[in-house]
């Protein structure tokens, strides 16, 4: 019963997100993608309001800061126009024989997710990474209705990473104070809810250019490329999912018609704000999407400078208040490395390649890869939007190469149990880069 | 009327790519779910099926044991024998599992801590078999362990 009320509690963050995405410059969403929008950013919002709440001396609580949000998400609608008429708010008639095939991908997508709700249930799926960090952290936080300074300080605590960015924890703890205590179950079942967010979203963020049939495929490989691998590398409770969220999310808007839209970029960089908040990975991961966007979408991404703003400004400003804090109490000043920087253990090249290799092959023989691949290389040609999730892979793959040959002792057993996790955007990424096929449309680039 | 077929061939193609391949995942997760270990039976712990299953009993053990642990109190985690690696994670288990008291560590990062960082612990947990010398009373037996109450130090 705890369990329940921990995971429904998650959903008032949502309510944070809704003063923003009820603005008519969403009206062309359908309605599950805009409460997801709405869930996303609320959750990003209400986690920023906690950093905030800590940095001004305010103790936490649950109604505080879902008001909190709020406001942040109303004072983000006033930089939208009022007048501004969404370019997909015409909806798009359905085509003969479109709804037969738009059913057949949701159930597709629905099965993967009862295939991650039973796995999680089962005890099958479960992260121990919940009960090494983020759990814990998330509960002290909570009994202490702030960021506890000395349980992060604390000699024995040194492996809860004090200086991991907030989101997950905050959000853990923003549930376990509504709930009244932490529930290890509802925290593992995150990855099947999200999961199941996700399959309501993604297709409508998609519709706009491939139409609600391809929309709907696209997002049934994209949700069992994630529950595969969430099942096979044990995500549940931990922080891929959140992560997962919303950078999918993210992508699927920086490649859609819609992303020429300053609403559209201000969610994108909310949701980006909230992946460079939930993970160390999240801001490469930002930095390479944002700027990839101005090379695969130079006119979309006209003017440069508002458009930079959006995109980067929200993340920009949630990582510094988080720095702002550790700074402030001295426990951390940035994010901790494994080594000198650039002093790389290039002899290690070859034993990193070779455990990656076998990390990936042991999630499902590599399948949550190389499927999305498949229908990568199966939709050639593709539009110039394919630099945006293809290079933003390829700058991830770099990131995590270059972290793993920095350690000075041998990576191998490090790589064995995270490269599957740490590598799941990447399969996410080809996923829904195999929706950028031409179409064989003699149409002129949009970029 | 030519284009249009071509562009129908191609959206179908667009379609059913991605939708096979959704498919092919689908299919290979449903297959590689616990159904041999009864798959709906409720587990006893959230690792019980999972690749850290071999965590469980400690997992098991900790939270079975917090009634008994008092807010405040001193508790440390060994197993039986001595592995300074399930020290090391059921150390973390103790500071998630029993929040408001202070979990001690017998092992850190792989290796074991000196005796006098957990010998003023006043709860010991002992993952495994009970052990020759009792450090104390015993509070409860499972089948993963036994939980004491050491004497009090003076």
């Amino acid at each position: 019963m705890t369990g329940l009320l921990w995971l429904a509690s998650l959903l008032l963050v949502g309510l944070s997100g809704l003063p923003l995405l009820l603005h008519r410059a969403f009206a062309g969403y359908p309605l599950s993608t805009r409460l997801v929008l709405a869930g996303a950013s609320g959750a990003a919002l209400v986690s920023f309001a906690m950093t905030a709440a800590v940095l001004l001396g305010i103790p936490w609580n649950v109604p505080g800061l879902v008001a909190a949000g709020a406001v942040l998400a109303a004072g983000l609608r006033l930089f939208l126009k009022p007048a501004l008429v969404f370019a997909a708010d015409a909806p798009r008639p359905p085509e003969p024989g479109e709804s037969p095939r738009v059913l057949a991908a949701a159930a597709l997508s629905l099965i993967a997710v009862g295939a991650a709700l039973g796995a999680t249930f089962a005890g099958a799926a479960t992260s121990p990474d919940l009960l090494f960090f983020w759990g814990p952290k998330a509960q002290q936080f909570a009994l202490a209705r702030t960021f506890d300074a000395a349980f992060m300080r604390d000699e024995f605590h040194q492996h809860m990473h004090a200086y991991y960015p907030p989101l997950v924890t905050n959000l853990g703890a923003f549930a376990s104070m509504a709930a009244g205590r932490m529930s290890w179950t509802g925290a593992t079942l995150t990855f099947p809810l999200l999961l199941v967010f996700l399959a309501a979203g993604l297709p409508g963020a998609l519709a706009d250019r491939l139409g609600r049939a391809h929309a709907a495929a696209i997002a049934a490989l994209t949700i069992a490329v994630i529950s595969c691998l969430g099942v096979e590398a044990d995500i549940a409770g931990n922080g891929e999912m959140p992560l997962l969220l919303f950078e999918t999310l993210a992508i699927a808007l920086l490649i859609s018609d819609a992303a020429a839209e300053p609403p559209t970029q201000l969610i994108a960089g909310i949701l980006l704000a909230g992946a460079a908040a939930t993970k160390v990975e999240g801001l490469p991961f930002t930095i390479s999407a944002a700027a990839l966007f101005f090379l695969a979408r130079p006119r979309a991404s006209r003017p440069f400078w508002p458009a930079a703003g959006r995109l980067i400004l929200p993340a920009a400003v949630m990582l510094s208040a988080w720095f702002a804090f550790g700074a402030s109490r001295r426990i951390f000043f940035g994010y901790s490395g494994y080594g000198t920087l650039f002093d790389l253990h290039l002899d290690h090249a070859r034993v990193v390649l070779a455990a990656v290799g076998r990390s990936l092959s042991a999630a499902g023989h590599a399948l949550p890869w190389l499927v999305p691949l498949g229908c990568v290389l199966a939709a050639l040609p593709l539009t110039r939007r394919w630099i945006l999730p293809v290079g933003t892979a390829a700058i991830l793959t770099a990131f995590f190469l270059f972290t793993y040959i920095h350690r000075p002792e041998d990576p191998s057993l490090w790589i064995s149990w995270s490269a599957a996790r740490i590598f799941s955007p990447v399969a996410m990424l080809l996923a829904l880069a195999a929706s950028l096929g031409s179409r064989g449309e003699p149409r002129p680039a949009s970029p | 009327m030519k284009r249009d077929s071509r562009l129908s061939t191609l959206d179908s193609r667009h379609f059913f790519v991605p939708l096979i391949g959704a498919a092919i995942l689908v299919a290979f997760t449903l297959v590689s779910l616990p159904w041999k270990e009864n798959l709906f039976r409720r587990p006893r712990t959230i690792f019980d099926r999972s690749a850290a299953s071999a965590v469980a009993p400690g997992y098991a053990l900790v939270a079975a044991a917090v009634p008994l642990i008092p807010a405040g109190a001193t508790v440390v985690v060994r197993t039986e024998p001595r592995d300074p690696i399930a020290e090391t994670y059921y150390h973390r288990f103790a500071d998630a599992l029993l929040p408001g008291r202070r979990a001690l560590p017998a092992s850190f990062y792989g290796r074991f801590a000196p005796p006098e960082v957990f010998r003023d612990a006043a709860y010991v947990l002992i993952v495994g078999a009970k052990p020759a010398e009792p450090p104390g009373r015993l509070l409860l037996e499972t089948p993963e362990g036994t939980v004491w109450e050491t004497p009090p130090r003076r």
